[in-house]
């Protein structure tokens, strides 16, 4: 045998060494390995690879393969229908691919030769059979038969003009073949055609038969634009991720990583084929879509950690007792359904435990009560739980325990005493082990009798074998300087570390979903956040009340412990003021924190007046808590304004998002305004808060008249304003060249009287 | 591997003066099978199964320039007597120059690794040798004659004239393989898509992988050896399903128990992925 393969092995290199011989080489070969040469298996493998190998090879011309075609489906047929061995039956599905457009063509030039077309039809349904049933590795190789099938018999050729002659398809057969019905070919094109498609919609975990699809579905969609429309529509219908929701195996993983991957080099190489594609569109859509899914699926680090891998079971005992320990409400529940079992004993000698033991549980019952190395904790636990107790239940419980202690008496009434001691006046300490919260103690007396004797808590030494904890040697106290010190060198790295995110931020998207809070992603806004509560919060309230309020804008003299506010107070402001124009949204937040703040804290004292006067001891300074909001704006403000230029739209924003206006504040513009330039700036401003915040229209309109009365340059614009604003003042400018307090401002009354507004 | 812009001068000092440094011939044909690695270790397998080439599978490795990655692993696998055949996917040949904005750059298919070998040795050899680039070269002119592009192959077209010589070459004469490994996910993407441009006209499945190295000496030489595990993985499940075969109910089975080759390459590509956790794979059946 080994001869055979040696002499057909030496056919085959003299076919590879010149593609030339094919021609010659078949007809010989065919007998040796084909139908009826009852050749052996491994002979036939060597055969259906070889022929699959020499009419797929690109070294000899269609035309003469087509006439050596001629003679191979009566061994494929065999060797599909005879022969069980699957490498054999797949490279004959292969053969059958590649020799289906040739037979095909033969058959239109010679429709007398019905014998080879049947035998061909043959072969066909024998590989449509094994579609659904056969193994992937099978179903793959029918995939690609049916693709040549689907080529073949779909009409090609995008410009009649110029017929592709290698292009085999339906437009080459004649409307009135004898043996080939155009329609039938036609409706079965598009009907194997559906069936492949319906593969890649069915189940992924076969990725194999999945990726196969995809990948002969390219020359499909380039060779076949009738069919085209209708594959990219499928294939933009797909979903690689869909096991996403399966399972993350391994092998699932790589699964769907390749899936994607097939599907976009699918859809690229149709991109890239015809760049005025109308649905390239469409396929971009798709390709971004899935690229954003597979960062979904894939990408760990948006995701939660997974739970720790912890021994659920038995191996970490202190693990377990805390767990029980923290579910005390359990067995107070429990019991109101089930009433205690009044389980018998086990013959022979008993132990109190076993004696006292009501439970079925062995979890509660082998429950140790050394668990707790806090007595404190268990005397806690031991009132909440008596309070609970059901009263019915514990009676109940006692007299299951009676009648067992009776029992046993009897039974072992010749044995020493002292093997039973009587049960009820034991106190529950001596009894660590029977610790059973609904049925510890009978009764009043006891608990108190407990409870008496639970402090000396000898017997509630923790286990001797733990290491003691080490502790570090103790750090001298710092002192207040070094405080000092070190708050505001963590302060100046916390803004140092701002300002590196400041560079990293840019043009970086952030990705916000439900899963934000203020400061949980450690970008530029969460730091802000943080520093501007941490300026706000944490000092907040502890200020001696009695101090009062000191130098209005100044900071610098504030002394005490709680400068660390004032600190991140200052370092806010000049992270601000260096760019003031780009930290607009900064200033805000912290102006906000700030006049939240304050709120609160007016409330709580609001509270503690309440509360204070109850007691008669009113605080002196709470009232009078100016807060922190206005400082800061103020001094905010002013030290903006030296930058402003009369363009600035950034003010008019800055001033309209503070959170509270009040005079000092709206004052400010009445300054600005000495600047010929800014005037208009400032009735701007004045005219938007107008506008759209209507709570402070009466405060801006007195501004308005108060600069209208300061400021004669004013006059022309700020009066627009105030003839809309204030109809029922007179505006009267007796000298519009005089200085000053040259104009006059008269308030009519209903009932018309002049009065003098000054 | 690229050049310090500071020793710019220096090489140029070398260049004016080339009688100075005779460029270091071409190392000679290893004598032992086994050559020594880049890490300076030996790579003899320890103990490999036999491989007969002939019914093995055939293997394909593919890199972005045909030089390194695809090199190594071509190494890797002809020594362990699989068939292989190796190519780049980039449109040029390109390799480190003198500064990372003067790349030495080749044509595929026609340059053979010994003129680059000479060239650069001419060109500087202190700073080739140095960045490991001489030493890829002669490693590669032992291997096969020429860095072959992806896109200009022909499958099916046979190698038994042109590539007899080749390391690896038993098994590959008919110009087809059953594996395609790539090493960069770019490469993967150019070799599906460039499939679809072939057209799959051979009517012959082929199973690509990607398993992403990065370009550098160490880690082309850690992803030659993952490449050869998988490849020796996958040949093993192949060989192991063409001995099953008569009427022993191959098809008979239900499950795994009927799984051929092709069915397990997940599984095995999974379980290969356990054991390089740091070498993400893909894979695709393709046609050729």
């Amino acid at each position: 045998m080994t001869q055979i393969l040696d002499q057909l092995e030496a056919a085959r290199k003299l076919a590879l060494s010149d593609g030339a011989n094919y021609p010659n080489i078949i007809p010989g070969v065919l007998p040796i390995v084909g139908a009826n040469s009852n050749a052996n298996i491994e002979v036939r493998r060597w055969g259906a690879d070889f022929l699959a190998e020499a009419f797929a090879s690109p070294t000899w011309p269609p035309e003469v393969k087509e006439s050596r075609a001629l003679g191979v489906p009566e061994s494929l047929k065999e060797y599909l229908e005879v022969v069980q061995d699957r490498a054999v039956i797949k490279s004959a599905i292969l053969t059958a691919a590649t020799i289906y457009p040739l037979i095909y063509r033969h058959t239109i030039a010679d429709p007398n030769d019905s014998h080879t077309w049947q035998l061909m039809h043959a072969i066909k349904l024998n590989i449509l059979q094994r579609m659904d049933a056969a193994p992937s590795g099978v179903r793959i190789c029918c995939v690609k038969f049916l693709q040549q099938v689907v080529l073949t018999q779909t009409p090609g050729m995008v410009d009649p003009r110029r017929p592709d002659p290698n292009d085999t398809s339906l437009a080459i057969l004649p409307r009135n073949h004898a043996l080939l019905p155009y329609g039938n070919l036609e409706a079965e094109g598009h009907g194997l055609l559906d069936r492949m498609l319906d593969i890649i919609h069915g189940d992924h975990s076969d990725a194999l038969l999945v990726t196969a699809v995809l990948n002969t579905l390219g020359i499909l969609i380039q060779r076949r634009p009738i069919a085209a429309n209708k594959i990219l529509q499928s294939v933009l219908n797909f979903n690689p991720l869909k096991l996403a929701n399966s399972p993350m195996t391994p092998k699932n993983r790589v699964i769907m990583k390749s899936l994607e991957r097939t599907t976009r080099a699918l859809l690229v190489n149709i991109l890239k084929r015809n760049p005025e594609n109308p649905h390239n569109g469409r396929i971009q859509q798709y390709l971004e879509r899935m690229h954003r899914m597979r960062l979904d699926v894939f990408d760990e680090s948006s995701r939660k950690r997974p739970a720790p891998a912890e021994p659920t079971d038995g191996l970490d005992a202190a693990k377990r007792q805390r767990l029980r320990a923290n579910v005390p409400p359990a067995p107070t529940t429990v019991p109101v359904s089930a009433p205690p079992p009044a389980t018998t004993l086990p013959p022979g000698p008993v132990t109190h435990r076993q004696l006292f033991t009501l439970t079925p549980d062995a979890g509660a019952a082998g429950f140790d009560v050394q668990a707790f190395t806090d007595p404190e904790q268990l005397v806690n636990l031991t009132v909440r739980l008596l309070q609970s107790v059901d009263e019915s239940q514990l009676g109940k419980a006692i007299n299951v325990v009676r009648s067992r202690y009776l029992n046993l008496t009897t039974t072992a009434s010749g044995a020493p005493a002292a093997s039973a001691p009587p049960p009820a006046p034991q106190p529950v300490v001596d009894d660590e082990e029977d610790y059973e919260p609904d049925f510890e103690p009978e009764d009043a007396e006891q608990v108190a009798n407990s409870l008496d004797s639970l402090p000396p808590t000898d017997t509630l030494e923790p286990p001797s074998t733990s290491l003691a904890p080490y502790k570090l040697p103790e750090a001298p106290p710092l002192t207040e300087q070094e405080v000092r010190q070190y708050g505001e060198v963590s302060v100046r790295n916390a803004f140092g570390m701002l300002g590196s995110i400041d560079e990293k931020d840019k043009g970086k998207p952030t990705k916000v979903g439900f899963n934000r809070l203020a400061g949980s992603d450690y970008g530029r806004d969460s730091w802000i956040t943080i520093l501007s509560r941490l300026a706000t919060r944490t000092s907040a309230g502890l200020d001696d009340p009695d101090e009062g309020v000191k130098d209005e804008f100044a900071v610098k003299n504030i002394k005490g412990n709680f400068s660390i506010s004032d600190a991140v107070r200052d370092g806010l402001y000049t992270y601000i003021m260096y760019d003031w124009r780009k930290r607009i949204d900064i200033a805000i937040s912290w102006l906000t924190e700030e006049w939240y703040n304050d709120n609160l804290l007016r409330h709580s004292a609001k509270i503690a007046t309440k509360a204070g006067s109850l007691n008669g001891n009113t605080p002196s300074g709470i009232p009078a808590t100016k807060g922190n909001y206005e400082r800061c704006a103020l001094r905010l403000i002013d030290g903006m304004l030296p930058f402003v230029e009369h363009t600035d739209k950034s003010l008019l924003r800055f001033i309209s998002e503070l959170p509270k206006l009040d005079h000092d504040i709206l004052a400010r513009l009445i300054k600005m305004s000495e600047d010929p330039e800014r005037i208009d700036l400032s009735c701007k401003v004045l005219q938007y808060l107008h506008m759209f915040r209507p709570p402070v229209r009466s405060l801006v309109s007195d501004i308005l008249l108060e600069l209208w009365k300061v400021n004669h340059r004013a006059r022309p614009s700020a009066g627009k304003l105030l003839k809309h604003y204030r109809p029922d003042v007179t505006l009267e400018d007796t000298n519009g060249a005089s200085a000053g307090d040259g104009g006059e401002v008269k308030v009519e009354h209903t009932n018309g009287v002049i009065q003098q507004a000054s | 591997m690229s050049a310090d812009p500071r020793l710019r001068s220096r090489a140029a000092a070398q260049q004016q003066q080339p009688t100075t440094v005779p460029p270091p011939p071409p190392p000679p044909p290893s004598e032992s099978p086994y050559p020594a690695g880049l890490d300076g270790t030996s790579d003899v397998p320890a103990a490999k199964p036999a491989v007969d080439p002939r019914s093995s599978l055939r293997f394909c490795t593919v890199c972005a320039s045909n030089q390194n990655r695809s090199m190594e692993a071509h190494l890797q696998l002809a020594l362990a007597n699989l068939p292989t055949i190796s190519f780049g996917t980039g449109s040029l040949v390109r390799l480190p120059g003198p500064s990372i904005t003067q790349p030495n750059v080749y044509h595929f298919n026609s340059t053979t690794y010994r003129q680059i070998h000479q060239e650069l040795s001419q060109q500087n050899a202190q700073l080739y040798t140095a960045n490991g680039l001489l030493n890829m070269l002669g490693r590669n002119l032992n291997i096969k004659g020429y860095p072959e592009r992806f896109q200009d192959w022909v499958p099916g077209k046979s190698r038994l004239n042109d590539h007899k010589d080749d390391q690896g070459a038993a098994g590959t004469e008919s110009g087809v393989v059953d594996v395609v490994i790539t090493c960069e996910e770019r490469c993967f993407d150019a070799v599906l898509e460039d499939l679809h441009n072939k057209g799959g006209k051979l009517n012959r499945p082929v199973h690509v992988f990607n398993v992403d190295i990065r370009d550098n000496h160490e880690e082309a030489l850690v992803g030659g050896k993952a490449i050869l595990d998988l490849a020796l993985s996958l040949n093993e499940v192949a060989a192991r399903e063409r001995e099953i075969h008569g009427d022993n109910g191959w098809d008979r089975g239900s499950g795994s128990a009927r799984d051929g080759f092709d069915e397990r390459v997940p599984e095995i590509l999974a379980t290969w992925q356990g054991r390089w956790p740091n070498l993400p794979a893909l894979w695709s059946l393709a046609w050729l």
